[in-house]
């Protein structure tokens, strides 16, 4: 009995011993990848990175995890940061679509790798607009354009400037909605177009570093003038959905006629069939909505940093950049100039030669909480 | 042989009562560690705060910006709405569903049994987007409306009864659940002696259903308010942007406005309502167990 109890415990504890390893460590030469993208991102990264990385560096896998959302991935960075001073373990390498920023302490203490001091061979080639802190590696972007619907809006009547938009949102109430803008991007981009709009469409205006309590006052409260005059005009007199895919749900059950989305986004819905074939989408001639770059981020403690450094690399080649265009449906993250020419070619036309980008940190502080004070509140839903 | 009373098990026999001490001791350290000492390290960061200088010291401040800016009190208030609206549809939808499976004796019941508890089973992500779908705009009610020559409704879904009607339809099984156990207290014996001396239905309700089950319905109400109190999905797809209910609030004011010490005073507001619906549930627990 007893032998037999203590044969028990030590197959137990070699067991234990046997699995703990690939609990508690890493594992040399596989990067463990944290998105905060949706599933498409994850897709393009599966069935084009992944695929191309390990094939061009034998040895190295990628470990690819969805993250959920930005505070699931703050909770792996929070983790690394506190593994940082004890020189622990975090089990992460690599980022995805996450601000460098957070968690706050975090760039001060060294926990992100610098990338502007990397020595990456194609560092040089990122678009210059797209550029935030060099902890962050912008690798693809996307701009907010409007969807509408052709069969109740005539292509031809389409408004193609800020101030035909805003004649035609008034002149049809109830027909457009965008999302708050701390939900999402379309929405956030269709405020931030405001912004420009009421501080003379100069995007040059904001950069990240130059926001001030006072040019805020004086930038962001014409622009809440603006989206407040046009709130009883929105759908159901002011109502802002939570998010991207609920703007494009409604649009989709044909409750309103036009919305602000994301291309990559409208793009893809309209080839899955979530919105119809006879859905239009246009950009604003006068500036476009703004778009975005998502960024990635490499942990400056992770096992396999030089190896996450090599992907960080590798998805700014001309091959995974062109893949980002034609397989993700998104923009490149490197200037144009670094796009096959005949890629170049066939997109000129849809896709403009300048994005406008706002800059984030304190500025998307300042108009996430601006927006949800002065706008937001401000409206009588109950008039008919 | 002798047989122990039954009593001993719980611990009347003096000599024994370290044991159950200790066999509570684990989940009394658990809550103690994993939510007594975070609620106090939330409360004295709120009031704990470093001044211009970087120095700390007690201050209430952060209490004070939360209770002169009308942009929370909004935000409060409708959850108070929200809490309170929700938590009164629920008690008068789940009585009578309640009332009719304890006493009805048919096949059907087992099937309104099983429609009422289905709602737990679905994740209230997948509830906020069918509910676009069925009550948003264009939605099914609407061309089901439409069919039969019926005027169009106005949505709920982004205004304030957006939540409510998710919250009730999420919450409708464990009110269920809780009401049914307390109505097994209620003996058929007193109900037919009423019923004997001459009471009606309602009288029956009232004067011999309704006192037995009193805890019941406490227990319910203190549990739909806990969870409707902190609700988060179903305000967050289907509320409105403004005014909107704690969980957002705070969501929104630690994340996107990176600003912890604000979300925890909110938070800590927000438990000090729920804490008076915490210790009504335990003060009719443990008015239950006395002897």
């Amino acid at each position: 009995m007893k032998r037999r109890s203590f044969m028990i415990s030590a197959a137990g504890t070699a067991a234990g011993l046997a699995l703990m390893p690939r609990f508690a460590f890493a594992e040399a030469g596989k990067i463990d990848v944290y998105f905060t993208s949706d599933q498409n991102v994850i897709d393009f990264w599966t069935n084009v990175i992944k695929p191309k990385f390990e094939a061009a560096n034998a040895g190295i896998t990628l470990n690819l995890v969805d993250g959920g959302d930005s505070a699931g991935v703050q909770a792996i960075a929070e983790r690394a940061l506190a593994a940082l001073p004890s020189g622990a373990d975090p089990q992460s390498d690599v980022a995805e679509g996450f601000d460098t920023r957070l968690p706050s302490g975090g760039i001060e203490a060294g926990l992100w790798v610098d990338f502007s001091a990397a020595g990456l061979s194609n560092y040089s080639k990122i678009n210059p607009l797209a550029l935030d802190v060099p902890t962050s590696l912008p690798y693809r972007g996307s701009q907010v354009l409007l969807a509408y619907d052709t069969t109740k809006l005539d292509p031809a009547n389409v408004p193609k400037t800020w101030p035909a938009l805003v004649a035609w949102i008034k002149a049809n109430p109830g027909q457009f909605i965008y999302n708050r803008p701390d939900k999402g991007g379309s929405g956030g981009n269709f405020v931030r177009r405001a912004i420009y709009e009421a501080t003379g469409n100069d995007p040059a205006k904001f950069t990240v570093d130059n926001y001030t309590q006072e040019l805020a006052d004086a930038s962001l409260t014409p622009a809440w003038d603006i989206l407040k005059d046009l709130s009883g005009s929105l759908f159901d007199n002011g109502a802002y959905t939570s998010g991207n895919t609920q703007s494009v749900q409604l649009l989709s059950q044909s409750a309103v006629t036009m919305i602000p989305a994301w291309s990559d986004q409208a793009l893809s819905a309209i080839s899955q069939g979530v919105l119809p074939e006879t859905t239009g989408l246009v950009q604003l001639t006068d500036l476009g909505l703004p778009g975005g770059f998502t960024k990635i981020g490499v942990f400056s403690n992770g096992v396999n940093k030089d190896a996450a450094l090599k992907l960080a690399d590798f998805v700014l080649t001309e091959e995974i950049q062109s893949a980002v265009l034609t397989e993700l449906g998104g923009y490149p993250g490197v200037s144009w100039d670094y796009i096959a020419a005949d890629l170049r070619e066939k997109f000129k036309d849809i896709v403009p030669t300048s994005i406008p980008v706002f800059p984030g940190g304190d500025w998307e502080k300042a108009i996430n909480d601006g927006w949800y004070r002065a706008v937001a509140p401000n409206v009588d839903r109950t008039a008919a | 042989m002798t047989v122990l009373p039954a009593n001993d098990i719980v611990g009347t026999n003096k000599s024994r009562r370290p044991v159950g001490l200790l066999l509570v001791a684990a989940p009394v350290l658990l809550v103690c560690w994993l939510i007594i000492w975070p609620i106090i390290s939330a409360i004295i960061r709120t009031i704990w705060l470093p001044d211009a200088a970087g120095e700390k010291r007690f201050s209430l401040e952060t209490y004070q910006f939360f209770f002169s800016d009308q942009y929370s009190i909004n935000n409060l208030m409708v959850t108070l709405w929200t809490t309170a609206v929700t938590a009164l549809i629920l008690l008068l939808i789940c009585l009578p569903i309640a009332l009719y499976l304890r006493f009805a004796t048919n096949r059907i019941a087992a099937y309104v049994q099983g429609l009422a508890i289905f709602p737990m089973f679905v994740p209230s992500i997948i509830l906020s987007y069918a509910f676009i779908r069925v009550l948003g705009p264009n939605g099914t009610v609407d061309l089901l409306l439409n069919a039969v020559h019926l005027p169009h409704i106005r949505s709920p879904y982004l205004t304030p009864w957006g939540p409510v009607l998710g919250l009730v339809w999420d919450n409708i099984p464990l009110t269920v659940l809780i009401l049914l156990s307390g109505l097994g207290n209620v003996s058929n014996q007193s109900i037919e002696a009423a019923r004997d001396v001459g009471a009606g239905r309602l009288a029956v309700l009232w004067h011999i259903i309704l006192p037995r089950i009193s805890n019941s319905l406490l227990v319910a109400v203190s549990f739909t308010v806990l969870g409707i109190f902190s609700a988060f999905t179903l305000p967050y797809v289907l509320g409105p942007a403004a005014p909107e209910m704690m969980g957002p609030f705070m969501q929104r004011t630690f994340r996107d406005l990176n600003d912890p010490t604000t979300a925890i005073t909110q938070a800590v507001i927000a438990f000090g309502f729920c804490i008076v619906f915490g210790l009504f549930y335990v003060y009719s627990v443990a008015k239950n167990r006395a002897p």
